[in-house]
């Protein structure tokens, strides 16, 4: 099965585990990942808070180089942000007159039959969870995750199309699938900051808090994440947090291709698990993971 | 402290108007049951809650709606639009009255996500994808913080997080993209 791919921006650096991990899956579950040739940046948030047409005209060009370069009418965008602007992009090209204004920015039409998958959507809808579960070689021994989708995975729910978008159970049940336990717990859609990262690092360390707080209450040993800006700030900032609410936080953030991937028995240097700034090493050896 | 004066607010003398050109979304349909202002993940941070913005645009509130830091410190989680009961798209919404407060050249409250937006889409347009270390680094000296968060950014490096060069993708697709959109918005 060959699908498109669009790594996006953050997937190139700070989020360079979940490319590594998601390649590495979907070659194991028989997907073939062909990257988009000359992609560009989606836009993301600052495209929709200072640009209106460029926000839908930049993932518009990259729906328009799948079609082209790829030839492909599916693709995958594991970036929740990248998902959530291409989605977008898709759901207003259905007005006639957007469609017009685009065709002229961009210089050529755009394709309105492209799908556009979330990593979770391949792994769920497009393999199937019992496909993935039949290829697990190690279980994950019960260890207790707490899935965290935040925003862009299910919002706004007329452009995702969950219908779950505030109690979503799609990672729940991979999760389950690969003998992990999944906790009950309220934060699973909350904001951590994300667009404020380099701007307000005092809204991003409150708001990333609360989660780590909820997430602990439950009994999490670890959070599963699919969002390159979810990862940088629960694992990179737990340190900072700690410093400034004299909190003692040290829970494992895992992007959720990474747990597939243990449990598919590829290894977790092989995954980039060792990149990580909150370390995992204690927790995987305890599972005997290492 | 008076912020848009009688020019200003002239120049956008029907705010709810302007949104709904904009947008297509009806302020008028807000009844006020405060979903989005609890739902709201940064209503803590705001002078006032969401829901309190719906109203100030419903009344043509001017002053009050640019002044405040509310549509400043919206974090396009959605949460609010999703919520909605009656459906309107509120992020949508702040979204817009905060570029209009920018093309108006309104003097607003505001915090660096312009600045941002500005350095970000800038990068965008000339280089084709986001350069982490270039933004992080443009962002901190134009802000006058060259150091902040210099300890987590050496622990990434270390990491390999970091990519050191920026990748550049065909530029100039790009720029003309960006310059026929330009041209449209006049």
């Amino acid at each position: 099965m060959r699908i498109a791919y669009y790594p996006g921006c953050s997937l190139h650096s700070s989020g360079i585990e979940y490319d590594i991990s998601t390649r590495r899956i979907c070659r194991a579950l028989g997907v073939e990942l062909i990257e988009i040739e000359d992609w560009i940046c989606c836009g993301a948030t600052p495209a929709h808070q200072c640009d209106e047409i460029m926000s839908l005209a930049l993932p518009a060009k990259n729906l328009v180089l799948t079609a082209q370069r790829s030839k492909l009418k599916r693709v995958v965008a594991p970036c929740a942000s990248c998902y959530s602007r291409l989605r977008f992009a898709q759901d207003k090209l259905k007005d006639e007159k957007i469609r017009r204004t685009l065709k002229h920015v961009i210089g050529s039409e755009c394709p309105r039959d492209i799908e556009v998958l979330h990593t979770l959507d391949l792994i769920v809808e497009v393999i199937g969870i019992d496909a993935m579960k039949e290829k697990v070689v190690r279980m994950l021994g019960g260890m207790k995750v707490a899935c965290y989708y935040g925003c862009l995975m299910t919002r706004p729910p007329e452009v995702t199309g969950k219908e779950r978008f505030e109690n979503p159970g799609d990672m729940e049940s991979v999760m389950e699938a690969l003998g992990a336990e999944p906790v009950d717990w309220n934060m699973k859609t909350y904001c951590c900051g994300a667009s404020f990262a380099l701007t307000q690092t005092d809204v991003v360390l409150e708001l990333t808090r609360r989660i780590l707080v909820d997430a602990e209450a439950a009994g999490a040993e670890a959070i599963a994440v699919g969002c390159p800006l979810c990862h940088v700030n629960l694992d990179g900032r737990q340190r900072q947090i700690n410093g400034k609410f004299e909190d003692r936080f040290h829970i494992p953030i895992f992007y959720f291709t990474e747990l597939i991937g243990l449990a598919l028995g590829i290894g977790p240097g092989e995954l980039g698990v060792f990149r990580h700034l909150t370390e995992v090493e204690e927790l995987l050896e305890t599972r005997a993971l290492i | 402290m008076k912020i848009a004066d009688q020019r200003d607010r002239r120049v956008i003398s029907d705010l709810a108007k302007e949104v709904f050109e904009r947008t297509g979304e009806n302020v008028f349909l807000c009844y006020q049951c405060r979903k989005c202002a609890a739902g709201c993940p940064n209503r803590t941070f705001m002078d006032s809650t969401p829901t309190e913005l719906m109203r100030y645009l419903q009344l043509g509130m001017v002053d009050e709606a640019m002044k405040g830091n509310t549509i400043w410190y919206c974090l396009s989680c959605h949460t609010c639009s999703a919520r909605c009961p009656q459906g309107i798209d509120i992020a949508h919404i702040l979204n817009t009255v905060r570029m209009l407060g920018h093309e108006k050249r309104l003097k607003v409250k505001t915090n660096s996500a312009m600045l941002f937006g500005r350095v970000w889409m800038r990068m965008v347009k000339y280089t084709g994808r986001v350069y982490e270390v270039g933004l992080i680094g443009l962002l901190n000296l134009l802000r006058g913080k060259p150091l902040r968060d210099l300890p987590l950014g050496i622990r990434m490096l270390k990491r390999g997080k970091l990519r050191l060069l920026p990748s550049i993708t065909r530029p100039l697709s790009t720029m003309n993209m960006f310059c026929r959109a330009r041209k449209l918005d006049r």
